[in-house]
Formats: structure tokens, sequence, C-alpha cells
């Protein structure tokens, strides 16, 4: 009975021990697997869209960065709160042309409302403060924060230094609905499928990029570029 | 036993959503209906650290005592066994909570959350009928003396 029973025990801590060594093999390997981003190439020059996006930067720069991101996104919020103080720099040391492409996505409910904020605030040449300050405080005006996000970003237009009565007028009347759709609507044609989503030179790239990978990327957009 | 193999199983899983939530493993991404919504929405974090890391505590503390309960001086403890029952019931109820914010708060299911919210109510499931048995046991022995 006792070396049945300390049979019975002995498989019982050999099964655990498998199941914690194939569980840690998995985990290890999933871990150790090098990111596959899914990168995909695009052909640009087949744009037929009226989608301008929103330009920062020189549009003549040797390598072309479009960003197609949801203003509610948290993973486009860590982008611009922790990589694009680096993108910035290359901008100004004219390496790269930035564009920025709202793609709103249905599960964010105030999404269109930032943008739409966004939009009004590039009406009078600030949208990059606007886009700054919407991720800075995104979870002030987020759908997990408010069902009416107007208040904070009417705060925000003003913290920017808008007219805040045409800020108002514009937001109210959604003066730039259509280039907002516009926008979306680039990224549909090319099938984007999460946000953020990069195109760097003539490689689509989804996902949060740190400095490092983003730098690579262009680094690469530019070599490419001297080459042809 | 079981519920030490339950609670293996749901701490490799927490750990992978561990590591997925700090970006060891996967995409940052906003995508539709997706584990990266749940990851990314507030209710993935819970007093500042990430609800997955809190998994990682709660199956290390049903694993032991589980594991505890199986040796020859503590099976019979019922105050191990009541404390084993209170474990799981808290873990069950909290997965029950974060299943339903999927549903209908969050609106997007992340499919290893529910493998773990399944192992947190088959361990409490556990719990009781190892509860009762034991009690089971205790009243024949009161009646037999």
């Amino acid at each position: 009975m006792v070396s049945d029973q300390r049979k019975s025990k002995g498989a019982f801590w050999a099964l655990l021990g498998a199941v914690a060594v194939l569980g840690l093999i998995a985990i290890a390997y999933v871990a150790a697997k090098p990111k596959s981003r899914g990168i995909t190439e695009v052909d640009l020059k087949a744009d037929p869209s009226q989608a301008r996006g929103y330009l920062l930067g020189d549009s003549t720069a040797p390598v072309q960065v479009r960003e197609f991101a949801d203003f509610e996104c948290p993973a486009c919020m860590q982008f611009a709160t922790l990589t694009e103080p680096d993108v910035r720099k290359l901008i100004d040391l004219k390496k790269i042309s930035f564009r920025f492409y709202d793609f709103p996505l249905g599960m964010h409910r105030n999404t269109w409302e930032a943008s739409n904020a966004a939009a009004c605030a590039d009406e009078q040449g600030k949208f990059w403060p606007m886009h700054d300050a919407l991720f800075a405080a995104q979870d002030q005006w987020n759908g997990e924060a408010t069902r009416n996000p107007k208040s904070v970003l009417k705060g925000l237009a003003q913290q920017v230094g808008l007219d805040v009565a045409k800020w108002e007028s514009c937001y109210d009347e959604q003066r730039y609905r259509s280039r907002i759709a516009a926008n979306r609507a680039e990224g549909e044609r090319i099938h984007i499928g999460s946000t953020p989503t990069f195109i760097i030179g003539n490689k689509m790239i989804p996902g949060a990029l740190s400095s490092d990978e983003f730098i690579r990327y262009v680094n690469e957009a530019t070599a490419a570029a001297g080459r042809k | 036993m079981l519920a030490a193999l339950l609670a293996l199983v749901g701490l490799l899983v927490a750990t992978y959503l561990t590591l997925f939530k700090i970006g060891v493993i996967g995409e940052l991404v906003c995508s539709i209906g997706s584990c990266e919504t749940v990851q990314t929405s507030k209710w993935a974090t819970f007093i500042g650290l990430p609800v997955a890391a809190w998994g990682i505590g709660f199956y290390v503390a049903v694993f032991a005592v589980s594991v505890a309960l199986t040796t020859e001086r503590w099976e019979a403890a019922r105050g191990l066994q009541l404390g084993f029952l209170v474990l799981t019931a808290w873990g069950a109820l909290f997965s029950l909570w974060l299943t339903y914010l999927e549903l209908f708060v969050i609106h997007a299911i992340c499919q290893w959350c529910v493998v773990s919210a399944l192992l947190a109510v088959g361990l409490f499931i556990v719990a009781v009928m190892d509860w009762k048995t034991t009690w089971q046991e205790a009243s024949v022995m009161t009646s037999e003396s």
C-alpha cells in the first residue's frame, strides 16, 4: 500500500515536472523568437487618394515616413511619448519627413472627437502641439474616462494657445470630418490592420516601434533610397 | 493533486500574459477584438501592477497550498483547507469579474484570459469537492467514535 502511494506520488511529481518544463520551453521559445512584425511592401506611387495627413518636416527629405494612428490607442500614445522625441530629431536633421494619418478605430469611443479636435487645431497651424497634448492627456478624455470629452479637449485647445472660440465652432460643426475620413480611407486602401502602423520608405511596419527600431528602419530606407 | 496541476498550468498562462503585457512577447498595437484590446485597456492593471502579474502571485499561492495538502503533515489540516477554499473562491470571483469586463465593458475577448478564468473556476470546484470529502470523513469519524 505504502509503496503504491509512493509510486503514485512519484508519478504525480513527474507529471508536474513535465508540464512545468514543457510550458517553460514553450514560453521561452515564443519570447526568444524574433518579433515578426508582418512587414509588407507598399506601392506608394499608386496612391489615388486625396488623403493628405498632417506633415511635419520637409516633404523633400530623403525618406518619407507615414504613421497611421488612433489618438485613443494606448500603443499609439506609447509611441508618441517614448519614441517620437527621437523621431523629431531626425526630422530636424532633415533625414525624414513625417506624416500623421488619422486611423480612428471603431472600438474607441472618443477617438473621432480627438481627431476632430486635432483637425481644428490644424486650421490654426497647431496640429502638432494639439497632437502632443492629446496623447499626453489621453487618460483624461478617452472612452474609459468620459462619455463627453469636449470639455477636456477644449482645455487642451486653450493649453496649446488656440483661439478657443474659433476652434470650438470648427469642432462643433465637424468642419474637417471628410479630411479625417479620407485619412482613414487611405489606411483601409493599403490594408492597415492595427495602430500604430508605419510606412517607412516602401515598407509597412505595424506596432509601437522603439527608437532603436525606428532608426534602423529609417537607415534601411535611406540606404535603399541611395541605391536608386 | 489535480489542484496542483491546474495551478501550475494557470501559472504558465499568467506568466505568458505578464510577458505579453510588458512587451517581451508579441506586439503592442491596437486592433479590433483581440488580446491586445484587453491588454491595453485600463482594466489590465490593478493597484499599479499588471493583472496577469497578480495572477502569477495567485497561482503560486494556490500551487504551494495544494502541494502542501498532498503531504502527510498537512493533508488533514482543516485551517489550511479552509484557506485553500477561500483563496480559490477569491480567484474564481475575480476571474468572473474580469470576464464580465471583457464581455460587457471592453467588448473584446482575450482567449488566454478565458483559459485562466476557466482554470480559476476549476480550482474552486476542486477545493469545494475536497472540502466536502474532508467534511464527510470527519462526520463519519465522529459518528463512529
